[in-house]
């Protein structure tokens, strides 16, 4: 695929910039807007490599985002580890969790695999209610960072910021590496991959595993930062099906494309839901979703970038250039 | 005990005959075009929600009221068709994936257009017989659910003498067995689609009023419904009238029957786990041949 | 996308974020006649949205009393109410922003208790007095210094008048068998773990003890059960739409115990509108009621007659108004903006109002309170405790229909 290296330049030394953003003393609330726009993109990213580029569509990745809050959350309550150290172990444990998960369900295709998907939302946040050691019902209190307000929002905004990154280099790499045209070869025809050769099953376990650590590590940074859990939030779908629009929108055959679409939603749905509403927001959303699958199937960041040759000679092209 | 076990078995399979008859149109829809309409259960709930409004407005009883929401109901089926289907159909490659995004789309909307509408707020349907019972030898049986099953038992034959004894309906048939097969036999491939989303629309009206006469509902609640609806749809088999028959049986009699044997907070895991186990052992159905 | 297009979508965006941003860089000096911001979030759309709009109205009358007459400390207050649309998330990101955006002076207490205990966290980290329902008992044991339940909702003690007007009976007449079912929630928890001493108290075995998580799909199954282990008391830890499912499954499967007790949903007007008369008999426990005699509760009822046409004021318009007079209170006791001040004076000389009198201990609650209500000829009357009694309680509950 065509991929001109300014692209990449520009979007890092942006990311990097933003980096520095705190200096400038902005308000809490531009911190806290750019937080969750940061943490939104990297679970989108992160998100696109199995559902964008192998063509899985998970409605449960939020799965992956509570348990990485649940697990680090559990270690500082009870072992006074800071989340932001045990981030890594949070992704871990959600990463094992999409092995569990995943190992029978990727055998499953289509419908058949979302339908699985959502599912298993269902019943982690079932069982999460009901186990005692979660704080069920009640919730799960953390003890607080240890930093003012100020401080504090500086420091998850960095922490978010460096997993965006993480998840777009991850992102970038598997796109150009053999994995990502393995997993493109698998979305346009899983048995011809099989055929010649790819291995599916482990490229797209792979996947899985990649983009669940990412939403774990996400989770929990965002559980310290919330430092209260609850299942009705932690486990809910609403976050996943974010994750899906911001990919699909800005765009899944790219790795930027659901940086660009999460920006996107994200002011929008901040604008609509400030200004005008929660419903008609979501209605908007809704309408979204439906216009971008018919008309824009490729995202926005189609628009941007040179037109793509037909799909079978973008694979072919793949072959010489991994 | 036996009491108890002989009142849950009939319960259930009240209960199972409702959310059969919610689980057939989207079943018929997913087996003759490939496409996964999530939307299906927010159409249920709509047609509850205007059920509600007949029987307040105008004190309609809502199985009264189906006179007027099955053909509307039909017609919103054709124009979904037309609107979106033939659009996606033409437009991306991987209908079952993309339609289910769409449909999601379309379900949000309608979702939240409810909640503009009517508020967000549980609603109960309320009926001349809501809450009487006929009691036979120790076992109660509420009218409420005894109507809804009735809905569904005749939903289910009117929908069975459709596609198997009319010409229309074994044209649906052919098309969902053998797509080309049927083209090349003359058969209007575009029209005889239009006519499953008409029909399958149309029987989700009447689910949705079958449960609103049982259960309560919200805006949101489409998406509780569509758990069932999948669960039901996959053990029965996609695309079979009587698999999803007898799988709504099945479910209905798991989800009463379950809070005998094991806390009721996890019979909805029962169901799940149950789903997910069917997909991995036979993800063509358990009860198609 | 051309060159110039790309542009174009630069400026947009970048209006579109300088609109988002706006707010933040607004900050101007205030004269002492300026308003006093108060802020927060309410869940005006969503799951909570019914409760939550009442709520609204109770600040927004308030406001409109406290604006008509000489203001807070002689300035006139504004209010600055987000929709979180009953998302615990969003209620903190609200909060935040009223605080860090808006510079709001003091805060609004949100609704329901997960989102009140959630923001008690954001209020607590921004040294801000918070006056809310709280998130029950656990949500006041986090040792948090600016947060108060005035009144609070605590479901712990929801039913300890239902329980001491058991205890007053004839130990012969009680009920001996008790079955309970409790919707998976925070709430529905916190009212739960007031059961066993009570019960214990009477001597009323618990035979039943079954948890669901909400939306309950069917109640018919929890009632059969209950009914085959032939519990004569009932006690349904739930919320109004799962209230209502439950008393039509017991009616329909002709369950009689001789006592419900249901825990939120049976004081509003909607009960007896869905239930009609099947809604009587039911008991439930209140820390604000439109028939409790304290100064102020007349008027309210009064402007809910006006405005809305109802017979008396709804129980979540009096919690907002209540939160609002506490605040107040607060305020004019410290004199001074000063959060400290005003958490101060509530644990020291704490406040008088359509509540009744109130004293805040170090976890920002009253001493434990509560009463009881029963339905009967479709209103809300309360049975205990004595002193306030409007109605004779009707015990046994009569069979249904009848």
């Amino acid at each position: 695929m065509v991929n001109r290296p300014r692209d990449w330049v520009y979007v890092f030394g942006i990311l990097l910039a933003l980096g520095l953003l705190p200096l400038a003393q902005p308000s809490e609330y531009v911190l806290s807007f750019l937080y969750f726009l940061f943490s939104y993109a990297a679970m989108a990213v992160a998100w696109n490599v199995l559902g964008g580029f192998g063509g899985y569509l998970s409605f449960g990745h939020v799965t992956f985002f509570g348990t990485g809050a649940y697990v680090t959350g559990l270690m500082l309550v009870h072992w006074g580890w800071s989340p932001l150290i045990t981030a890594p172990l949070g992704g871990l444990a959600a990463a094992l969790l999409a092995l569990v998960i995943g190992y029978p369900t990727l055998r499953l295709r289509g419908p058949y695999f979302t339908v699985v998907t959502v599912v298993t939302v269902l019943i982690a946040k079932i069982v999460v209610l009901n186990v005692p050691l979660t704080g069920a019902a009640m919730g799960l209190w953390m003890p607080f960072p240890p930093w003012d307000p100020f401080t504090s929002r500086v420091i998850f905004y960095e922490a978010v910021l460096v997993l965006l990154l993480a998840a777009l280099l991850m992102a970038r790499w598997v796109q150009h590496a053999k994995f990502g045209f393995g997993l493109r070869v698998i979305r346009e025809d899983e048995d011809a991959a099989a055929a010649i050769g790819v291995p599916a099953f482990r490229l797209k376990l792979g996947a899985l595993l990649l983009s669940a650590f990412v939403c774990g590590m996400v989770g929990a940074v965002h559980g310290y930062d919330r430092s209260y859990l609850h299942p009705d939030f932690m486990f809910d779908l609403h976050p996943s099906i974010m994750m899906v629009l911001m990919a699909l929108f800005g765009g899944r055959d790219h790795w930027l494309g659901p940086l660009v679409g999460a920006v996107a939603v994200m002011i929008t749905d901040e604008l609509l839901t400030v200004y005008v509403g929660t419903e008609a927001a979501r209605m908007l959303f809704g309408l979204l979703l439906i216009i971008v699958v018919l008309f824009l199937p490729e995202g926005v960041i189609s628009l941007r970038l040179p037109k793509k040759p037909p799909r079978a000679a973008a694979a072919g092209e793949g072959v010489s250039s991994p | 005990m036996l009491v108890e076990v002989v009142q849950a078995v009939v319960t259930g399979l009240l209960i199972g005959l409702t959310f059969a008859v919610l689980a057939v149109g989207f079943s018929l829809i997913w087996g003759t075009t490939g496409v996964v309409n999530i939307a299906h259960s927010a159409f249920a709930v709509l047609a509850a929600f205007l059920s509600l409004v007949a029987s307040r407005q105008w004190g309609l009883d809502p199985i009264a009221a189906l006179v007027g929401l099955v053909p509307l109901f039909f017609i919103l089926g054709v124009v979904l068709h037309e609107v979106l289907i033939k659009v996606a159909a033409r437009r991306t490659k991987e209908l079952g994936l993309a339609s289910m995004i769409f449909t999601f789309g379309l379900a949000s909307f309608m979702e939240n257009g409810m909640a503009y509408v009517w508020g967000p707020g549980p609603r109960v349907l309320n009926t001349a017989y809501t809450g009487a019972a006929v009691h036979l030898l120790g076992i109660s049986i509420p009218l409420t659910h005894a109507y809804g099953a009735l809905l569904g038992l005749a939903t289910i034959g009117l929908l069975y003498g459709f596609l198997y004894h009319t010409f229309p309906g074994k044209a649906v048939r052919a098309v969902w067995q053998q797509r080309d097969g049927a083209a090349l036999c003359g058969i209007p491939l575009h029209r005889v689609t239009a006519l499953t989303y008409g029909v399958s629309i149309a029987s989700a009206s009447v689910a949705g009023v079958a449960m609103a006469l049982i259960y309560s509902f919200t805006p949101a609640t489409y998406m509780v419904w569509l758990v069932n609806v999948f669960l039901i749809v996959i053990v029965g088999g996609v695309g079979s009238l009587l698999g999803a028959a007898a799988a709504g049986l099945i479910v209905g009699l798991v989800s009463s029957l379950s809070v005998l044997v094991m806390p009721f907070v996890w019979t909805n895991l029962a169901l799940f786990g149950l789903l997910i186990l069917v997909l991995l052992v036979r993800p063509s159905g358990l009860l198609k041949r | 996308m051309s060159k110039s297009t790309r542009r174009e979508f630069l400026t947009k965006a970048g209006i579109g974020a300088g609109v988002l941003f706006l707010p933040g860089i607004s900050l101007t000096v205030r004269a002492s006649s300026a308003p006093i911001k108060i802020g927060g979030s309410l869940p005006l759309t969503g799951a909570y949205a019914d409760t939550g709009l009442w709520v609204e109205r109770g600040y927004r009358y308030w406001a409109e009393q406290v604006n008509a007459s000489d203001g807070l400390l002689g300035r006139p207050v504004e209010l600055i109410i987000y929709d979180d649309a009953s998302q615990v998330d969003r209620g903190i990101s609200l909060l935040e922003r009223a605080i860090t955006v808006d510079r709001v002076d003091l805060l609004l207490g949100g609704y329901p208790g997960t989102t009140a205990a959630a923001q008690m966290a954001v209020a607590e980290r921004y040294r801000k007095v918070y006056v809310s329902m709280g998130g029950h008992m656990a949500s006041f044991q986090r040792g948090f210094r600016y947060s108060f339940g005035a009144p609070p909702l605590m479901g712990e003690w929801w039913y300890e008048g239902a329980f001491q007007w058991l205890e007053s009976m004839d130990p012969a007449e009680r009920p001996k068998r008790a079955a309970a079912i409790t919707a998976n929630n925070a709430v529905g928890m916190a009212v739960r773990g007031g059961l066993a001493d009570g019960l214990a108290r009477s001597n009323i075995e618990l035979v039943m003890d079954e948890l669901y998580d909400l939306p309950l799909a069917s109640a018919e199954p929890l009632v059969q059960r209950a009914k085959a282990l032939d519990a004569d008391m009932f006690i349904a830890n739930g919320f109004f739409g799962d209230g209502v499912q439950t008393i039509r499954a017991m009616r329909a499967l002709d369950y009689n115990p001789k006592l419900i007790l249901q825990g939120i949903g049976s004081l509003i007007p909607e009960w007896v509108q869905e239930l009609g008369e099947d809604g009587n008999y039911v008991v439930s426990g209140t820390a604000l009621h439109d028939k409790l005699p304290f100064k102020g509760v007349e008027e309210l009822n009064q402007v809910a007659r006006e405005r809305w046409g109802l017979r008396n004021a709804p129980e979540y318009f009096l919690f907002g108004y209540a939160w609002m007079q506490a605040l107040q209170q607060g305020v004019e006791g410290a004199g001074s903006l000063n959060q400290d001040a005003i958490a101060q004076y509530l644990r020291t000389e704490g406040i008088d109002g359509i509540a009744g009198r109130m004293v805040f201990d170090e976890r920002g609650l009253p001493p434990a309170f509560s009463y009881t209500t029963q339905v009967i000829n479709g209103q809300v009357e309360l049975i205990w405790p004595l002193h306030v009694r409007t109605h004779e309680p009707v015990y046994p509950k009569p069979p249904w229909g009848r």
